[in-house]
């Protein structure tokens, strides 16, 4: 009885467990296929790329993985392995020291003719220690946006200000300059770069300069106090501590001024506003507040050997994202400023896209992740400028004593991240 | 009907569950072993046996119906809090994620820098008269044409190449062009072969028509293990915690590293390293009074709302559902709600009272904020409980109080809140307990912040320990899964004395003796 019960019971498990194995069977077995991760809106425009022209790489199978959301593909990265991770994945440039340190990014070497198509400081920001992991993609960066039904375009920072101070009842302006994109440290840090403070000091020859003091405190202090402080020592509420809100104020028409991401500029051109971009604009004429200008890249990973598909993987790596070609198909569905040099000049590329590229070009600073990140038992970049705006606008400390205790952390991610550079 | 479920088609229907849970497993067991998880691998074949034994014989019957549970109970409970405090003796943190052999491949394989010029060739891959991979490698610009094996090198005379429009070598003798799919099979070959240029550099391939110039300037002695800097001479030692170490200077070290054993360091670092014990006191400290003012704040409401409602009152039922709504709406949902309703600028509170608090950038107003919304969410839980119980006490206690003079107050003092606390005990508990834990209130509402940032705090103002465990984790730019599961394993030993305590103390496990 129990040897036919076990007989057809084994009968049923071996067949249901055969046809389950067909289904769960991995892709990489199937074919030569290159596997690309990307988030929600990249992922997308990829797969319809991809689509329209497959033979990037001859002989392999292109596949893009889109993720919900950036946070998903950043999760999913984190956890990928060798039999579930992608063969190239399009991240973030502060993806690379993080990804080096785990090893899961393995180096490339570009052509001279793909090199030739970027900047030093885009191969800056996808570099860990000196060794390249990727191709730069699409430019990541803010510009600020003026409402002209409100206003006309400002010279200097103080003319804002004052346009907000004379007008904020009148117009029942909420605030006078807010960060819709970005956030409070990625995209603030133009305005701290506008009040004469920046998280290092880049050279003349490109390269860090760990002698110049980043936060001036005394001089950050006295703009901070002249420009968003009222006579009180309260926010004059020209520049909110928080971004929540902004988009939908200056949309509304209540905010002047916005900071806004190059991902998002069509909401704003849908809601019939002029692409008025322009860096945010300095304490004296002809000055700007610098903001990131990094690059999104497409990184080589280490998956990608354990695959069998290395060397296809850079061929997709050259032949499509390195490439003029790819790079304007790409960026027409896209509508990212390209970080390809020859891309940037196409006819195809919207006037958006080449006044954020603008933008950029003006007042752009290369993203150093391993400084930004923070020295170990630090603080990250990406906490201390937040934690300044609220300890000096909302919590009412000395502008003085925070930007002093800002620079101290500051000068200690210089000192750290050069050495990984 | 009592046809269809006779014994033969139950014990077909039994086969067939039986069978299709069976065969799920042995996937999930060829799979996971695929994947070398052994660990998971073996549980599940264990899981396979288990079913087979129980099932298919009648080895024991009680077994049939716990069978099921147990196997979740370990997959699920046991096996996370095993793996917890496995890794929490472990070097695990960003940088220290891999195996060694996988460290040591991937030094290797980042110790190749490309030659100072950053030379590359275009390239065609192909084969030699002998089936060996071969590239022929064009410089167009200085009209250098060569054939390179992994084991020679031929310079070409660049009147017996053919060359396309751009300058490239596209024919030369003995050479033989592989084709794209010959190419795709081989790729894992073209991928690991280092062509010979000269002594000091080799080529690697980059692309199917791109290759260049490199050195290895990491070498691994395995006799010894360690590497040597080819260009520096420094020498890099196993430190014992996962790195390749320089041995004169021992904050210098190749990465990545890997998942090494450190037995109780993390253990240590809680009491031993500042950085890290300051915090986790405040931490603390804020998570008792979280969760000992959210369960009292919450009882408090619950109680008073089901004694209101607990009377004679007009529209009683009504009352009664919109009480109940908060509990009914999903808490992720309310949580954000509440999160844009407490924002300074554009929230409805400030708005509506004409204030302008700053309630997640003040400590003070964000522990206020939590506490107020978490009071929200779970007041409704205890209206619940506290109106059986209510139900439950006998009328006429109160009633022979009554009449022996006592006032309305010594009433609930002497009689009706003993009676009750009796009853819910367990449940202030067990309460308790999930506050302290209370994770999604914490993240979605504040973030655990404000954080004195500029004044150093790691921690913020309404981090509790789950929240700060969860940001030592997956955080911060570094991520500390060793550390992190250090404080999860104190976390445990906490909730589980203190529920331990709880539940002696209001024995409520006597009536199982």
């Amino acid at each position: 009885m129990i040897q036919s019960k076990f007989g057809k019971v084994a009968a049923l498990t071996l067949t249901a467990g055969l046809m389950s194995g067909f289904v769960s069977a991995p892709v990489h077995a199937a074919s030569k296929t290159i596997i690309v991760w990307a988030d929600e809106t990249r992922g997308p425009h990829l797969q319809q790329v991809i689509a329209a022209k497959g033979d990037w790489v001859p002989g392999y199978t292109i596949k893009i993985v889109p993720f919900s959301s950036f946070a998903a593909l950043d999760t999913a990265f984190g956890n990928a392995t060798a039999l579930t991770g992608p063969d190239i994945v399009v991240g973030a440039n502060d993806w690379v020291p993080t990804g080096a340190k785990e090893g899961k990014l393995a180096p490339v070497t570009l052509s001279s003719s793909v090199r030739a198509q970027f900047t030093a400081n885009n191969f800056f920001d996808l570099s860990y220690k000196g060794v390249l992991y990727g191709v730069p993609l699409d430019v990541n960066n803010v510009a600020m946006i003026y409402n002209s039904k409100l206003t006309s375009k400002p010279g200097t920072f103080a003319q804002m200000v004052n346009f907000y101070l004379a007008n904020k009842t009148a117009d029942k302006l909420t605030a006078g300059l807010c960060v819709a994109g970005g956030g409070m440290s990625w995209g603030a840090e133009s305005v701290l770069s506008a009040l004469g403070g920046a998280p290092y000091i880049m050279s003349a020859s490109g390269a860090v300069d760990p002698s110049s003091d980043p936060l001036p405190a005394a001089t950050v202090a006295a703009n901070v106090s002249k420009y968003l402080l009222a006579k009180n020592g309260k926010s004059n509420g020209f520049f909110p501590a928080t971004d929540t809100g902004c988009k939908t104020a200056f949309l509304a028409g209540t905010v002047p001024y916005a900071i806004i991401g190059n991902w998002e500029w069509q909401d704003y051109a849908n809601a019939g506003f002029d692409m008025n971009l322009m860096p945010v604009p300095g304490i004296l004429h002809g000055q700007n507040g610098a903001a990131f200008a990094s690059v999104s890249g497409a990184l080589l990973t280490v998956y990608a050997a354990a695959h069998g598909v290395d060397q296809g993987a850079k061929s997709l790596l050259n032949n499509f994202f390195g490439s003029a070609a790819g790079a304007v198909a790409y960026q027409n569905v896209e509508l990212r400023p390209p970080a390809n040099k020859k891309a940037q000049k196409d006819a195809s590329v919207t006037a958006a896209q080449k006044g954020f590229g603008k933008a950029g070009a003006v007042a752009g600073v290369p993203q150093i992740g391993a400084i930004l990140n923070g020295a170990p038992g630090g603080k990250a970049f990406w906490d201390l400028l937040p934690a300044f705006w609220t300890d000096v606008l909302v919590n009412g400390k000395s502008p003085l004593t925070s930007a002093q205790a800002m620079d101290t952390f500051f000068k200690a991610n210089v000192a750290a991240g050069i050495p990984q550079l | 009907m009592e046809k269809f479920f006779n014994r033969k088609v139950t014990v077909t229907l039994k086969y067939i569950v039986v069978a299709f849970t069976s065969a799920l497993l042995l996937m999930l067991i060829m799979s996971s072993f695929a994947k070398r998880e052994y660990a998971i691998s073996g549980f599940l074949t264990i899981g396979l046996i288990a079913i087979a034994v129980t099932y298919l014989t009648n080895y024991s019957i009680p077994m049939k119906f716990f069978l099921p549970g147990m196997f979740f109970l370990f997959a699920f409970v046991v096996g996370p809090i095993l793996y917890t405090v496995a890794m929490s003796t472990f070097h695990y943190e960003t940088g220290n994620y891999i195996s060694k052999p996988d460290a040591i491949s991937r030094i290797l394989a980042t110790g190749v820098r490309p030659d100072p010029n950053q030379t590359t060739f275009d390239i065609i891959i192909g084969e030699d008269s002998s089936k060996n991979l071969e590239i022929l490698a064009s410089d167009p610009t200085n009209k250098v044409y060569f054939l390179s094996t992994a084991s020679t090198k031929t310079d070409l005379d660049p009147a017996t190449v053919a060359v396309d429009g751009n300058g490239d070598a596209t024919i030369a003798p003995g050479f033989h062009a592989l084709t794209p799919d010959q190419q795709t099979a081989l790729d894992q070959q073209i991928a690991t072969t280092r062509f010979v240029y000269s002594s000091a550099f080799f080529i690697t391939i980059e692309g199917s028509n791109v290759a260049s110039l490199k050195s290895q300037t990491l070498k691994y002695n395995s006799s010894n293990d360690t590497f040597v800097n080819v260009q520096t001479g420094a020498v890099y030692k196993d430190n014992g915690v996962g790195n390749y170490a320089n041995l004169t200077n021992k904050t210098d070290f190749l990465q990545p590293g890997w998942r090494a054993p450190i037995w109780f360091s993390n253990y240590a670092k809680l009491f031993t390293d500042p950085q890290i014990r300051k915090p986790l006191i405040q931490v603390f400290i804020w998570t008792m009074v979280f969760a000992t003012l959210t369960v009292l704040t919450q009882f408090a409401l619950g109680l008073l709302v089901a004694m209101i409602m607990n009377r004679k009152l007009f529209g009683r039922r009504i009352y009664r559902s919109i009480f109940i709504l908060p509990y009914a709406m999903p808490s992720i949902m309310s949580i954000l709600i509440w999160g844009g309703m407490f924002d300074t600028e554009f929230g409805a509170i400030n708005h509506l009272f004409g204030s302008h608090v700053p309630w997640f950038q003040n400590a003070f107003y964000a522990r206020a904020a939590v506490i107020i919304v978490n009071l929200w969410l779970g007041f409704p839980y205890f209206y619940l409980i506290t109106s059986g119980a209510l139900q439950a006490i006998p009328a006429e206690l109160s009633e022979a109080a009554a009449i022996d003079g006592a006032s309305n107050r010594q009433i609930f003092r002497k009689i009706t809140l003993p009676l009750l606390l009796q009853v819910v005990s367990p449940l202030l508990v067990a309460s308790f307990a999930f506050n302290f834990n209370n994770f999604n209130i914490i993240y979605l509402l504040t973030g655990g912040g404000p954080t004195n940032t500029l004044g150093g705090a790691v921690a913020g103002s309404t981090d509790i320990l789950i929240s700060y465990t969860y940001k030592i984790a997956f955080g911060a730019g570094t991520q500390n899964l060793g550390l992190a599961s250090a404080i999860s394993v104190v976390i445990f030993f906490i909730i589980a004395s203190i529920s331990l305590y709880g539940i002696r103390r209001s024995r409520v496990l006597d009536s199982f003796k």
